[in-house]
């Protein structure tokens, strides 16, 4: 019996992929944070922020008109989350680890032919994205850290919406986003 | 994840830490004065969504789809609040507002969406704040609903999805 493999379920490999080797592959802080203080957990939100504002430059030649306007917009968003959780680690007494250079977050991407693969792809990133920052919220051990968590992932609810509205479908199609487990 | 699963996955994290004290967020409220404080702004916003709907300020298939997720919230915190042994919802007022802003579509699109923004500063909060870590995640989950709700009340109005941009330093 042949597989068939959806369009989503492709894209989604693509951000498990990433997702998967930005946990793996960038260094923790390095420095002086202490063991708990969460450090580490800003660490690996910072390397999936990285490699979304990648992502968004490597959709651009295919996005038009409001989608490229509106990934545009969304990436700047995500270089100001990059500031605060750089900033966060650099309080804890932590150095941020330096990004990779683009071109290695890009040999892990799929193939973006056309609008609609880029913002498939784009959604899915925006999930785990929000998923790693609702996880954050149950982990991180200081309330001005979950603040900063709660505050980014409201902003990463509202872009995966727009990439959602952009992609065709609805902004909000579940109570619950990502789920709560 | 199913509405009931997050349901159960609220009523859990609550129920665990029902007998566990101090039952008390960083900032002096307690986790049931947080959940009440939630509940008033959901039995708000379906009241609102609910009023639309009857006046046809709203497009029939958006105002039920963020009526019903919004009956959702209220049900699963509903439960996590009774069982941290809350007091029954309180009678919620309708806003002031309200009726002047069923006059149109874009008149309640703009009520709507200050009332979004109003329940999204309060989940972003309590998902910070709120003692139980275990009620921090499904809050957040209701939290980035309802920056969702405000990306589809914008589309639907013809304003510009993205609401901010980057916030100035």
């Amino acid at each position: 019996m042949a597989v068939r493999v959806t369009r989503r379920a492709a894209f989604g490999g693509g951000a498990a992929l990433l997702v998967a080797s930005c946990g793996g592959g960038d260094p923790p802080p390095s420095g002086g944070a202490e063991p708990g203080s969460g450090a580490g957990l800003l660490g690996s939100l910072l390397a999936l922020e990285r490699a979304v504002i990648v992502a968004y430059g490597a959709s651009a030649p295919v996005l038009r008109d409001d989608a490229l306007r509106l990934a545009r917009q969304i990436r700047a968003q995500e270089e100001e989350h990059v500031s605060r959780l750089e900033a966060a680690i650099r309080d804890l007494g932590g150095e941020p680890p330096a990004g990779r250079a683009a071109a290695e977050y890009e040999r892990q991407f799929p193939r973006l032919r056309t609008q609609a693969d880029a913002l498939h792809f784009l959604e899915d990133l925006e999930e785990r994205q929000l998923r790693g920052y609702l996880e954050a919220l149950q982990e991180l051990p200081e309330l001005e850290l979950r603040t900063m968590a709660a505050e980014i992932g409201a902003d990463e609810g509202e872009q995966l919406a727009v990439v959602r509205v952009l992609a065709g479908g609805p902004a909000s199609p579940h109570p619950f986003e990502t789920g709560a487990l | 994840m199913s509405p009931a699963q997050t349901r159960r996955a609220l009523l859990g994290a609550a129920a665990a830490f029902a007998v566990a004290a101090p039952a008390y967020a960083q900032g002096g409220r307690s986790d049931g004065e947080i959940l009440e404080e939630l509940l008033a702004l959901e039995a708000q916003l379906a009241g609102a969504y609910e009023a639309a709907l009857r006046r046809d300020a709203i497009d029939t298939s958006l105002g039920r789809l963020l009526l019903e997720q919004e009956r959702e919230h209220i049900r699963g915190i509903e439960q996590a609040a009774r069982s941290l042994g809350g007091r029954a919802p309180r009678a919620v007022v309708p806003p002031r507002e309200l009726g002047a802003a069923l006059r149109s579509r874009a008149a309640f699109a703009r009520f709507a969406l200050d009332l979004e923004a109003e329940a999204l500063a309060a989940y972003t909060s309590a998902s910070a704040s709120i003692s139980r870590p275990g009620l921090r995640r499904p809050l957040g989950s209701i939290m980035a609903c309802e920056s969702a709700h405000a990306v589809a009340l914008r589309a639907a109005a013809g304003l510009p999805l993205l609401a901010g941009g980057p916030r100035p330093e």
